[in-house]
């Protein structure tokens, strides 16, 4: 990277926003998929919406490609840099600018994080819905890029449901305030098409997020299965019964081994347990949770326990969220894949993961997103041993085609990043991303915005064909024609 | 010269349609079952009316994939034989297509607990002027790969591309409703009450405004018993807010929401939607009712007092609509809202403008119609964003 870009960049973010140094580019090479990286050539961490649409401009005017960064905790490579590229880190836009409770409406910079926003406004029996494993440290730029979802998505929703509208600097620098505080902003729903477009679009630099308040009563349910087609069956029983809970998540033998052995949830030690959580007014969950305890019983659950408070509650969440993470203590690797089923061909989906674990000699661990059909494989592997970490790979490989076969989606909330571009094609036609690519170019004509993400091949875009013809309405007396 | 009328059948024959008449250079009109907008002057009109191929449903996922052209009436018919349901309750149902309302990303009372078309699609598919067709989403409900343009296309106006089918996440159909009718004297306190019913621990499915005269509709589609406790809090609430209580429940219910519609969108007029802060709801309730008692206007209105979404119509004298609309837009602005024009006499549109301003991100919004239909032949002169 040339010395005097450099020198621009630190006039725009000043020198203490400017990292140029080769040792402290290491640090940002990769996001949390850590196989890829890539060091960029510099990174910058603005302070301002001014300073992004600064060095956006910049970028813009030499023809260098940038990439946005929350705190890099993507498991997708969306945030892998680009070589000789500007990364935008949006760490130190990290404040919460407006809480407005009455509205239920919070106006944040990209860089608070997911569970601060609910840390903040929990004195007024409110929260932020979007709840993903990462919610500790992801940023809610991050979620917005990514779509985050999170255990409670099945009755909640996703980023997409909970951003109401977005401050976006273009890869031209122009600033542009989409969507807004209220529900229905006029003109085209580029919210929509923006939230889970993975930095590709646009930077977001302020978010005005919808908050909830907190639900009457929670009720939580461990239930233990024989195996995991009982616990699948009880979901189907639960949503058939035409309960939705707040969520429903299942783990298997090896996950709930694993999270045993990290923070000691007292799983039962079955092959298979159900977390099922009801929220809502008490009346109703009160009635209903009767009703899913029930289903549970009938479909063979060997043990029940009924979170009592709050911190019972929290010690089951506790062992379902740690379950990546305690992988960690049962295997030296793991490849966590993110795939998409729908709900009723899990067992068939499942039984066949169970077969490739034998054939491949891989152990594999299953938690999942039950009640929405997410899957999260979990490939355990010795990277000691040669070649193994590329059979992981090939084996994740293979549970995303089962994915993709059973009518299902390649990712359910990691992205596509550059992880999964190039099974795109197994899920779309070409010119169902031809026409995808229809949004990138308008929005990023030039292709300098996180570039060689999402898409499998790079297309240029190309000028729009004009001048448009004559307007209807300008054609005198085709208006009698109706 | 009468426009040429094409009614594809399938999602192919849309598409062939389209690429023909771009290719002509002729300008297209998209056209549902005609319960919302009129659709412009155009050379060709392709009506989405024969796209009705069977529901796709999936009881035990939740989703289902629906034809453009099937009535949203319909496809619930077929839905409720599994005790689900696609939880849209726009205007006209019984006609009102499920492209047309992907389209104009319509919704009604329950959008309160349920959200618009655009929360629940999930996945759609396209035909294009390039005489293609395309997909986007799925058939699951949490899917991230690629741009969502299922949400794009939501409220596009078919000035994008001629939506062919969609996908919905639906809801399970609730064993019991009954509806608390709140009365009050002064219609200022509908939005008050509104905001206070939103903060209590229940869970209604609409909590509509109605005026006059100044009711809350407040709906709650549960089990009978959890119903009962909730309406009994509603009720305890409401009284604390001066407001006179009665509950209805079956036919009574039904009429009720049925009359509850018609008020606004019986025949054509002038309707108009404000979307505004909740709070703010109160402030533009006194100013409906100031500009149109000043102008000797007739007014109903209705909407989310909770989500603060305002409809109103207006009746006689069409003279004033213009001004009201201006003024009631002006003030929406000022509140960070808006002001939507759904339908009006022609004079009245083309005097006050459709949608008010799309604000710094009309640039984007036009580079995004420029790539879908560069020569802007699909619903033209619609939107600002052509």
């Amino acid at each position: 990277m040339n010395q005097s870009f450099l020198t621009e960049l630190a006039r725009l973010v000043g020198p203490d926003g400017l990292i140029g140094d080769a040792s402290d580019l290491l640090t940002y090479e990769s996001d949390a998929l850590v196989h890829l990286r890539s060091t960029p050539g510099a990174v910058v961490l603005p302070t301002s919406t001014e300073q992004v649409q600064a060095v956006v401009r910049l970028c813009r005017r030499e023809g260098v490609p940038f990439v946005a960064r929350g705190h890099g905790t993507g498991l997708s490579g969306g945030a892998l840099p680009i070589k000789d590229g500007v990364l935008i880190g949006l760490s130190r836009m990290n404040r919460i600018l407006e809480i407005d409770i009455p509205n239920l409406r919070a106006v944040v910079e990209p860089g608070v994080t997911n569970l601060e926003i609910t840390k903040r406004v929990a004195p007024f029996g409110c929260y932020y819905a979007p709840d993903p494993s990462s919610q500790v440290v992801c940023s809610i730029g991050g979620n917005i890029a990514e779509n985050s979802g999170g255990a409670h998505c099945l009755k909640y929703g996703f980023t997409v449901h909970h951003v109401l509208g977005v401050d976006a600097v273009l890869p031209d620098g122009e600033l542009v305030h989409i969507g807004g505080a209220v529900l229905d902003t006029p003109g085209l729903d580029l919210l929509g098409v923006l939230v889970g477009s993975e930095g590709t679009l646009a930077i977001v630099t302020k978010a005005i997020v919808r908050l909830l308040r907190r639900p009457e009563k929670v009720m939580t349910l461990l239930a233990g299965f024989e195996s995991i087609d009982a616990a699948g069956e009880a979901v189907s029983a639960i949503i058939a019964s035409g309960i939705v809970p707040a969520a429903v998540e299942m783990m298997d033998r090896l996950t709930i081994e694993a999270a045993e052995a990290a923070v000691h949830p007292n799983f039962p030690k079955t092959d298979a347990v159900l977390i099922v959580e009801l929220d809502g007014p008490a009346s109703e969950v009160d009635e209903l949770f009767a009703v899913v305890e029930a289903l549970c019983r009938k479909c063979g659950a060997v043990t029940i326990e009924i979170a009592r408070d709050q911190a019972q509650r929290d010690r089951i969440w506790k062992g379902r969220k740690a379950a990546f993470a305690a992988m960690g203590r049962v295997s030296p690797n793991y490849y966590v894949q993110d795939g998409v089923v729908p709900r009723t061909k899990l067992p068939e989906v499942l039984r066949r993961i169970r077969d490739l674990e034998a054939r491949s000699g891989l152990r594999i661990g299953n938690v999942f997103h039950a009640g929405d059909g997410n899957l999260h494989p979990l490939i355990c592997y010795d990277e000691a041993i040669p070649g193994q970490a590329e059979h992981a790979e090939k084996v994740a490989s293979e549970i995303l085609t089962y994915c993709i076969e059973a009518g299902g989606a390649i990712t359910g909330e990691h992205g596509v990043g550059v992880d999964k571009k190039s099974y795109m094609p197994k899920m779309f036609g070409e010119h169902d991303l031809d026409t995808m690519q229809l949004v990138r170019c308008a929005f990023d004509p030039t292709g300098i915005c996180n570039p060689g993400k999402v898409f499998p091949t790079p297309r240029l875009c190309g000028e729009v064909p004009g001048p448009y013809r004559a307007h209807p309405v300008e054609r005198a007396g085709l208006a009698e024609r109706f | 010269m009468a426009a040429q009328i094409v009614e594809p059948v399938d999602a192919a024959g849309a598409a062939a349609a389209l690429g023909a008449a771009a290719s002509d250079g002729l300008s297209i009109a998209v056209r549902g079952a005609g319960t919302k907008l009129t659709a412009p002057a155009s050379d060709v009109v392709i009506s989405t009316m024969n796209l009705t191929k069977g529901v796709d449903h999936v009881a035990g996922d939740l989703v289902a994939t629906a034809p453009a052209g099937a009535s949203l009436d319909a496809v619930n018919d077929v839905l409720r034989r599994e005790r689900q349901w696609l939880p849209l309750d726009p205007p006209r149902s019984h006609r009102a297509t499920i492209g047309g309302i992907v389209a104009t990303n319509d919704s009604g009372p329950r959008r309160h607990r349920f959200g618009a078309p655009r929360d629940l699609i999930i996945g759609i598919e396209i035909a294009l002027v390039d005489g293609r067709t395309a997909k986007a989403g799925g058939r699951v409900v949490k899917n991230v790969a690629g741009y969502d343009l299922s949400k794009l296309m939501c409220g596009s106006f078919g000035t994008l591309a001629v939506v062919t089918s969609a996908t919905f996440k639906l809801s399970p159909v609730a064993p019991f409703s009954q509806t608390v009718v709140a009365t009050l004297a002064d219609v200022r306190k509908l939005g008050d009450l509104a905001l206070a019913l939103a903060s209590a621990p229940v869970g209604p499915s609409a909590i509509e405004l109605q005026s006059p005269p100044h009711r809350l509709l407040v709906r709650f589609e549960t089990t009978e018993g959890a119903a009962a406790a909730q309406t009994a809090i509603a009720r305890d609430i409401c009284a604390a807010h001066g407001a006179t209580v009665s509950v209805i429940s079956g036919q009574a219910e039904t009429d009720a929401w049925r009359a509850h519609e018609s008020r606004i969108f019986s025949d054509a007029g002038t309707v108009v939607k404000i979307a505004t802060l909740p709070t703010d709801v109160a402030d533009m309730l006194s100013s409906i009712q100031r500009l149109t008692t000043g102008a000797a206007v007739e007014c109903a209105i209705s909407g989310r007092g909770a989500l603060g979404i305002v409809l109103l119509r207006l009746g006689s004298d069409p003279a004033a609509h213009g001004h009201i609309i201006n003024e009631l837009r002006r003030e929406a602005v000022a509140r960070r809202g808006s002001a939507v024009v759904l339908s009006a006499p022609d004079d009245i549109i083309e005097a006050a403008g459709r949608f008010g301003s799309l604000g710094d991100a009309g640039p984007i919004m036009r580079a995004v119609k420029a790539r879908f239909d560069p020569h802007h032949l699909l619903n033209a002169g619609l939107s600002p964003w052509d």
